[in-house]
Order: C-alpha cells, then sequence, then structure tokens
C-alpha cells in the first residue's frame, strides 16, 4: 500500500512540475501574441490593453499561476483564438480520437508482440529466432516516418484504406454497423502503422525478459521436475517475467503517444497531433499549453496504470 | 522511432560476421556517407538552390551505354525529355536528345567547406539536358542534389544535438555520480522528469514558445540546442552508472590516498572509462535526433525553405497527387535507411566490444 | 625476523579509541540502519617495526587502515603521526601526511589504472604531488622499478602483460615514490600463489631495511604474518582484543579468539617455527 501512494504522490508531483514548465511557456508566447495583435492596425490599442488586463497580465506570477492552475483544475483551459471556441472542449474531442486510436495500436502491438517473444525465447538459437531478430532489427532501421508514408502511398496505390480522416464525408447518413465498419477502416492503417513503429522494440525486450526468466534457477528446477513446456512458459515464466514487462508498458505509452503525432498528421486523423502542429503555426498559445498538459496527464496516468498492474500482478512488490 | 531501450537496440548479426570487421565495416560506411555529404558541393551535379522551372517533377534519369541505333559507347549518356503526348503533366524521354555523360566538369559554384571557392563537380551534362538521378521536385530541383546537401543540415543537426546531449549527460551524470548525496538525488530526480515527459511534445512546446519568425540559421541553431538538451537523461543515467562503480576502483582510491584532487581523479581515472559508453551513446542518438530534426521539419515545425533539409524534402509528399503520381519523391526516404543502418551497426559493434575488453 | 635492528622505541603511530560507524539510508525512505565497523580501538605501532593486524573477515582491519591512511574519517577516536595529532589537522595541512603513509592492495590488478603504463603509474604520486620535472620523474620510476626487481625496459608495457606478482611489485614501487614512513599492506599477499607471496615477502624484508620503513601487515593468516612480525594485534568484532609481541602472542594467547585461531593450525606449527627461524 505505501508502494502504491508513493507512486502516486511522485505521479501528482510530476504533473505539478508539468503545469509549472506549462504556465511558464504561457508567459513567453502570449506577450507574443499581444505584440502581434498590436502590430494589427485594425486593432487599436486600447483594445491590446484591455484585452491584457482581462487576461491578467499585470499580476505577480505566482498569483497568475494560482489563478491559471485554478481554472484549469474546473475544467477551462482558456481560449481558442484560431478556432474560436473555449480550448476543453476542442481537446476533448480530438482527445477521445487519439486515446482511441493508440490505445488500438497498443492492443495490436502487444498482442503481436507477446507471442513472437514468448516463441522466439522458447526457440532461442533457432533459425526462427534469428530470422525474428534479423526483421526486427530491420524494421528499427526504418524511420517511422518512412512507415507511415509507405502506408500512405499503399492507400493511394491499392484503394483498399481511405487515404485520410476517421469518416467518410458521408458518415452521418449511414446504419451503426456502415459506421462501425467506416471508422475500422478509417483506423485500420494508422494503427496497423503505430503497431508496426513500436512492434520491434517490445519483441526484443519481451524475449530478454522471457530468456532470462527462463534460465533462473527454478524455472531448471521445475523443468526438471517434469513440467510439461507450454505450462513452463506460460504459468511460470511468463508471470516471472512480467515485472519488467508491464514497466514496458509504462514506458511504451511515451513512445506511443509520440509517434501518433506523426501518423494522425501524415494520415489526417483528428486527433491531438494536427492540433498541436496548427496551433503552433497559428500561435494558438492555450491550445498547445492544453495539449502539452493532456498528454503528459496521459502518460503520466499511463506510468500510474502501469505501477497498480504491477502492484497487483507482483507479489514481492506487495511484501515491500 | 524511440527514446528508450538504447541498451537492447543491438543486431544479431554476430553470429554472421565477427564484431570486430562489423565495426570497421559499420565505421567504414559511415565515414564514406559523411564525406560524400561534407562534400556535397563536388558530388553534386547542381547547385542546391538551381531550379528548372521547365521541367517540375521529372522522372529520374536513366543512364543509357546503348544508344536508339544499338551502337554501344563506352561513355554513358542520357536522353532528353519532352512533354509525354498520353499523361498530361508528365514527361517522356526523348530519344532525339542525346547529353553524354562528363565526369569531372565545372559547374555552378560552391565553396569547399565554407571557405574556398570551387566549381569542380563529380559529374554533369551540358545544358540543356539534365541529369536527374533521383528526380526532381515541383520547381525542378534536382533532387539528388537537395539530398546531399540536406545531409548536410540533418547529419549536422543530428550530430551537434547528440554531442550537446552526450555532454551534458556526462556533466550531469559524472557530478551525480561522483559526489553523490542529494546532488545525486536532485539531479536523477531531474532526469526521470524529462523521462517521463513524451519527449515529440516536449519539442513542441519549447519550439512553440520561440517566435516563428527568425533568420533561419537561428531556427536551425535553436532547433539543436533543443534537441540535445531534452535529451540528456538517458546518457546521464548510464554515464552515472560508470562513474559509480569507476570511483570505488582501488586505482581510485589509491590515487586519493596520494593526495590527488577530485579534478584529478575525474580527469585522469574516472571519465576515461566512461569513453566507451559516450561512443555507443553518440551512436544511438544521432540517428535519433536525425530524425527528429527531419520529422519536426516535415511538419512544418523546423528549418523552412529554402534550406533543403532531408524533412523538407519528404514534406511534398503529403500532397495526394505527389504521392500517387510522382514515387521517385519517395528515394530520399529510403536513402535514409542505409544512414541508419550505419550507426546502428557501429552501435551495436561498440556495445560488443565494450563488453569484451577487460576493466 | 626482520633483521633491522630496532630505532628510537617511540611509536610512530599512536591510535586511541578510534571508532567508525556506516550509515546507511535506505532509498526513498528515511529509515537508516548503523553498522558499527570499528569500536574502541587501540593501536600502537613502533618506527621501523612490523605490526600484524589479524582477525577474521569483517573484524574491521581493512576500516582501521583506511582510517590510518585517511581515505576514511572516523566517528571518534584520535591517530597521532610521527607525533602529530592527525584528525586535528586542517585539510590543507593533510596532503604532505598522506606522503607518508602508503597502503598496496589485496588484489593488485584492480590497484592499477589498466590503461596507463608501469612507468605512468609508478610516477603518479610524483605527479599527484607536484614533484620534479617530467624527466626526474621518469629517472626515479625506473630507479623504483630496479628496486623493486622489475627490468627497467618493462616501463612502458601496460599492467595486463605483467603476472600477479609483478603487478604487485609494481603496486609496492608505486607506493614508494614518496619515500613513504608508514606502509600498509591490506591482504597485500593473500592474492598470490605460494611462490609469488614468498617472492615479496624477501623483497619487503629487503625494502624495510633499505628504507626504514614501518610496517602494518593485515592478513587472516597468521602463520604467514608470524614469520615477519614484530608485533601482532588481534581483532575480533570491531575491536582489538590483544596485542602483543610475536613469541608472547604465540607463547600465551590470552583471548578466547587468539587461541581459537592458534589452535586451527596444530599440524603447521612445525612450518610456523620453521619460518620464523
Amino acid at each position: 500500500m505505501r508502494y502504491l501512494t508513493r507512486r502516486l504522490l511522485h505521479a501528482i508531483l510530476l504533473l505539478i512540475v508539468i503545469s509549472v514548465f506549462s504556465f511558464a511557456l504561457l508567459q513567453w508566447a502570449p506577450g507574443n501574441f499581444f505584440d502581434a495583435m498590436r502590430l494589427n492596425p485594425r486593432v487599436s490599442a486600447q483594445t491590446v490593453n484591455g484585452l491584457r488586463l482581462e487576461h491578467g497580465m499585470n499580476q505577480s506570477l505566482p498569483v497568475r499561476y494560482a489563478h491559471w492552475a485554478y481554472s484549469v483544475l474546473k475544467g477551462d483551459m482558456g481560449f481558442s483564438f484560431s478556432y474560436n471556441t473555449p480550448v476543453a472542449s476542442l481537446l476533448w474531442a480530438r482527445a477521445r480520437n487519439t486515446l482511441f486510436l493508440t490505445t488500438i495500436a497498443t492492443l495490436l502491438a502487444w498482442l503481436l508482440a507477446i507471442p513472437l517473444g514468448i516463441w522466439s525465447a522458447a526457440n532461442k538459437g533457432t533459425w526462427c529466432d534469428r530470422a525474428c531478430a534479423f526483421s526486427t532489427s530491420a524494421l528499427l532501421t526504418i524511420p517511422d516516418l518512412l512507415l507511415f508514408l509507405i502506408l500512405l502511398l499503399l492507400a493511394v496505390r491499392t484503394g483498399w484504406f481511405p487515404v485520410g480522416g476517421m469518416v467518410s464525408t458521408s458518415f452521418a447518413s449511414f446504419d451503426f454497423w456502415s459506421k462501425l465498419k467506416d471508422i475500422a477502416v478509417h483506423f485500420a492503417l494508422p494503427a496497423l502503422g503505430l503497431a508496426v513503429v513500436t512492434l520491434p522494440v517490445l519483441v526484443r525486450h519481451i524475449r530478454s525478459a522471457m530468456v532470462e526468466a527462463l534460465d533462473s534457477p527454478f524455472i531448471r528446477a521445475a523443468h526438471g521436475h517434469g513440467i510439461p513446456r507450454t505450462r513452463l512458459l506460460f504459468r511460470y515464466a511468463l508471470p516471472l517475467a512480467s515485472n519488467p514487462l508491464i514497466s514496458l508498458l509504462g514506458f511504451s505509452v511515451a513512445t506511443m503517444l509520440s509517434a501518433s503525432v506523426i501518423v494522425e498528421v501524415i494520415m489526417s486523423w483528428p486527433g491531438l497531433g494536427p492540433l498541436m502542429v496548427q496551433a503552433i503555426l497559428s500561435r494558438d498559445v492555450y491550445v498547445v499549453v492544453g495539449v502539452v498538459m493532456l498528454s503528459s496527464v496521459f502518460l503520466v496516468a499511463g506510468n500510474l496504470l502501469a505501477d497498480v498492474l504491477l502492484f497487483v500482478s507482483d507479489p514481492r512488490i506487495r511484501v515491500e | 522511432m524511440c527514446f528508450c531501450s538504447s541498451a537492447t537496440r543491438g543486431f544479431v548479426w554476430s553470429d554472421i560476421v565477427k564484431h570486430r570487421h562489423k565495426l570497421w565495416g559499420a565505421l567504414l560506411l559511415l565515414a564514406g556517407l559523411h564525406v560524400v555529404v561534407l562534400f556535397a558541393g563536388f558530388f553534386a551535379p547542381y547547385g542546391s538552390s538551381t531550379q528548372d522551372r521547365n521541367l517540375p517533377f521529372a522522372p529520374p534519369t536513366g543512364l543509357h551505354f546503348v544508344d536508339a541505333s544499338g551502337k554501344f559507347r563506352a561513355r554513358p549518356f542520357v536522353y532528353g525529355l519532352k512533354d509525354d503526348p498520353q499523361a498530361l503533366g508528365s514527361f517522356a524521354v526523348d530519344s532525339t536528345q542525346v547529353y553524354p555523360v562528363h565526369f569531372f566538369v565545372q559547374g555552378s559554384s560552391y565553396k569547399v567547406g565554407g571557405v574556398l571557392p570551387s566549381r569542380l563537380h563529380l559529374f554533369g551534362v551540358s545544358a540543356p539536358g539534365r541529369i536527374f538521378i533521383l528526380g526532381s521536385d515541383a520547381y525542378g530541383r534536382d533532387q539528388f542534389t537537395r539530398f546531399l546537401y540536406g545531409g548536410q543540415i540533418s547529419l549536422a543537426a543530428g550530430l551537434i544535438a547528440a554531442a550537446l546531449s552526450v555532454l551534458l549527460g556526462v556533466v550531469i551524470g559524472g557530478l551525480a555520480g561522483f559526489y553523490g548525496g542529494w546532488i545525486d538525488d536532485l539531479l536523477m530526480r531531474g532526469g526521470e522528469l524529462f523521462l517521463a515527459l513524451p519527449w515529440l511534445y516536449l519539442l513542441f512546446a519549447v519550439r512553440a514558445a520561440l517566435p516563428l519568425h527568425i533568420a533561419q540559421w537561428q531556427v536551425f541553431l535553436l532547433l539543436i540546442v533543443v534537441i540535445g538538451l531534452v535529451g540528456w537523461a538517458r546518457p546521464a543515467r548510464l554515464i552515472r552508472g560508470v562513474v559509480l562503480s569507476a570511483k570505488e576502483r582501488n586505482f581510485v582510491v589509491a590515487a586519493r590516498a596520494f593526495g590527488a584532487s577530485d579534478v584529478y581523479l575525474l580527469r585522469r581515472h574516472v571519465l576515461p572509462q566512461t569513453y566507451g559508453v559516450v561512443l555507443t551513446q553518440m551512436a544511438l542518438l544521432v540517428p535519433q535526433y536525425v530524425l527528429a530534426e527531419v520529422t519536426l521539419t516535415f511538419l512544418g515545425l523546423g528549418v523552412g525553405e529554402p534550406m533543403p533539409s532531408w524533412g523538407s524534402l519528404l514534406a511534398s509528399l503529403q500532397q495526394y497527387y505527389v504521392l500517387s503520381s510522382y514515387w521517385w519523391m519517395f528515394l530520399p526516404a529510403l536513402l535514409l535507411i542505409p544512414v541508419f543502418l550505419a550507426y546502428y551497426m557501429a552501435a551495436d559493434a561498440l556495445q560488443e566490444r565494450l563488453k569484451t575488453v577487460p576493466l | 625476523m626482520s633483521g633491522f635492528p630496532k630505532g628510537p622505541k617511540d611509536p610512530l603511530v599512536c591510535i586511541r579509541g578510534l571508532s567508525k560507524q556506516y550509515v546507511q539510508r535506505r532509498p526513498l525512505t528515511s529509515a537508516k540502519f548503523t553498522i558499527q565497523a570499528v569500536e574502541n580501538v587501540d593501536l600502537t605501532i613502533h618506527r621501523g617495526a612490523t605490526l600484524a593486524l589479524v582477525g577474521e573477515s569483517g573484524a574491521g582491519k581493512s576500516t582501521v587502515v583506511r582510517c590510518l591512511s585517511l581515505i576514511e574519517i572516523p566517528t571518534t577516536g584520535e591517530i597521532w603521526f610521527d607525533g602529530v595529532n592527525v584528525l586535528a589537522l586542517p585539510h590543507k595541512a593533510l596532503s604532505p601526511l598522506r606522503r607518508q603513509i602508503q597502503i598496496i592492495f589485496q588484489d593488485p590488478t584492480s590497484a592499477l589504472n589498466p590503461g596507463m603504463t608501469a612507468g605512468e603509474i609508478i610516477a603518479e604520486p610524483l605527479v599527484i604531488q607536484h614533484e620534479g620535472t617530467k624527466t626526474q620523474r621518469r629517472s626515479r620510476a625506473l630507479e623504483l622499478m630496479e628496486q623493486v626487481g622489475l627490468p627497467a625496459k618493462w616501463e612502458s608495457k601496460l599492467p595486463l602483460e605483467f603476472s600477479g606478482g609483478q603487478r604487485q611489485r609494481l603496486a609496492i614501487a608505486r607506493a614508494l615514490a614518496l619515500q613513504p614512513k608508514l606502509l600498509i599492506l591490506d591482504e597485500a599477499l593473500s592474492g598470490l600463489d605460494l611462490a609469488s607471496q614468498e617472492m615479496i615477502l624477501r623483497l619487503l624484508t629487503d625494502l624495510q631495511a633499505m628504507h626504514s620503513l614501518t610496517y602494518v601487515h593485515v592478513s587472516h593468516d597468521l602463520c604467514m604474518v608470524s614469520g615477519l612480525a614484530d608485533e601482532v594485534a588481534v581483532m575480533y568484532e570491531g575491536r582489538v582484543v590483544e596485542q602483543k609481541t610475536t613469541p608472547e602472542l604465540f607463547a600465551h594467547p590470552e583471548h578466547p579468539y587468539t587461541q581459537d585461531l592458534l589452535n586451527a593450525m596444530p599440524s603447521l606449527e612445525s612450518i610456523c617455527e620453521e619460518r620464523s627461524a
């Protein structure tokens, strides 16, 4: 229990530091935004000053941070200048799409990686294992960007998959099953791309964790007792290997989030990635800060989830 | 693209190729690539901003040795291009226009290493023929030339940023490992924070804080600094580990007993033991950072036109018509693979070397 | 037995009430637990003599010598070296003192930087203490190599090209570079084979005569050190339980642990007597 509280406190501390960082970011930028506004001859100086006062620019930093933090916790994350809507509602819709995509991609990646890793470890040294290692190495040399572009090319050339977006234009008129199929066909390529990009590292880690588990003395003893191989693999070795793997899960959330930005932009998936890019290009500060904070929250939550899973699955952590 | 698992990124080719040969092979390949990129002016047939508005999206020029009448020519030649009557907007080969390829020609002027002016190019064809090894883009710019010049920018970004990260890692990891105590705690917690953030979002955030309209070279510099600053945490952790074990070695204790100062110990005994880790980290980080720069530029947040980063070469692929009709625009992306391969092979060979060196 | 006639009988080193505690923190909690390595140790080492410090592993022998050689700072206690209260000195004044006390470790391989040549290793103390020019340092290093029985032409070899015994000679040469008064041998012979042990012991005896050195010999092996020690101090669980001259210890051991030690080698008694002859 102490372990959990410790991890929770750690997560909260991390979020606070990130919020301070985001707030600092906010401080540089609005100045720039208002400067840009000031250059616009159609906006009078009084309006600019009025806006500045409205945003509380004349108060001290800690006070402003407190106000900002409080309003963020209440759910008000500011206003988007380019979309002309409150940031929170904008973020929420996009975040939902990103979460959707990354969750499916994560599931796909792990569903592929676990059997591959286990099988590779169980047949260590055989040509299957070597072929697997070779292909993962080969995949690692291909930059993600290239991979996503190739998938896009596939979509364009074969016409099996739509070239972008999340839904077709006539989505609203579909019935339920067509809607499902439509979404599925749209997320197939992005999810596949994300999964393939994170797959090699996962397989590599799973394999080494399993190899280490299989080499441990008590597994050998169990083998000596005549326990059949599949049971040995799944009931004995896999739980032993699960500790580093669950930590890996928490870690892979970060890579997945970063990679999802690229895939979303390339395949026009309406998630946080394209929003962020647009916001930076149009100097839409509150959106930028909102996305940074939100993605950090996801990351911290993902790691916390991994910690909880670890607590539940590994009795050694509970004893400590 | 992943900042994690640098330790397990190695290849398993050790059964196939002896690791000593692998290291030399990888280093040779790397050296070759970098030399070609460094002397881009010489190896490229055209200048980096040379345009030919008459030939947008020209396909890669084929080299021929046998002409239309079946005669073999010792000197390779290329054909001219004419508008394709069947496919509007694309080009067909015109076998009536024959341009022989000359080597060591005088072409557009450039500066070797930014200093020495020269006009010597490895190969070229006389105008109005064009030799587009990788085709041309929307402005009729030779993609091969832009690939070489782009390499200067992207590789430089990766190398400098990686050097920065590793340098920071050595300083911070070294201090944390050597002095321990609260310094160690503070620095490593800070490192954890950096590791916990999604790196691309961090880059974006910092990029967002920077003014948009500043000179290109300033953007380049800032980009490098930002990428380098974001990634110090992992090298720092590894180096801290090495320093922790190094400072307990008996020869360090003995030197301390002779009255050696901390600076001397670090300089003479402790830091030299980190060189192996430093080199491996460099070999692993450079491709990651190159990719970071390429990604940022690709998304429009990095260096912009006319600086020919590899990212801007790939940026046009986001457009549908480019993707569907002009396949050669992919070639620069494919050429990235051998670059990364060379670096990963070097990193892998270095890691194996480290394991076998007795220490 | 060291054949060197004993000098003036005032002690070179006087240790009184030395105690050392190690405190370890469990990471991320405030729980600490203390290990009492050494408690209330009194030791006297006479000039020109050899003291053997024996005891089982974990008895605190290494801690005592680490405090003596100023590698560690004791929690409490006093160390008097050559009439000077060492622990009361300001930090800057310790440097000249460090030259006079040198320590040789058990594992010569780890005590030598594998990347430095033999010449560099031996000259290193001179470099650290900023003594002499480059040529002077080199000639001193060569001189020391000769003294320990290593040919001067091996100056540019790396440690891995030497055998275990030769590496220990290198370490001894390095220790002598600053002309110390006290040489501490922390299980320096335990890692060597018997033949090398013999040779190093002989070398040490010669060097003691040549340079009027004082030795502190830390060891498990009572038998081996009895051959060259004038006095023996026995440590048990962080305390010195007995300090006597060698013949007296063998004849009248008082503490039960000492008696156990001596009883553990009845069959070797004759060999010990042979050695001490």
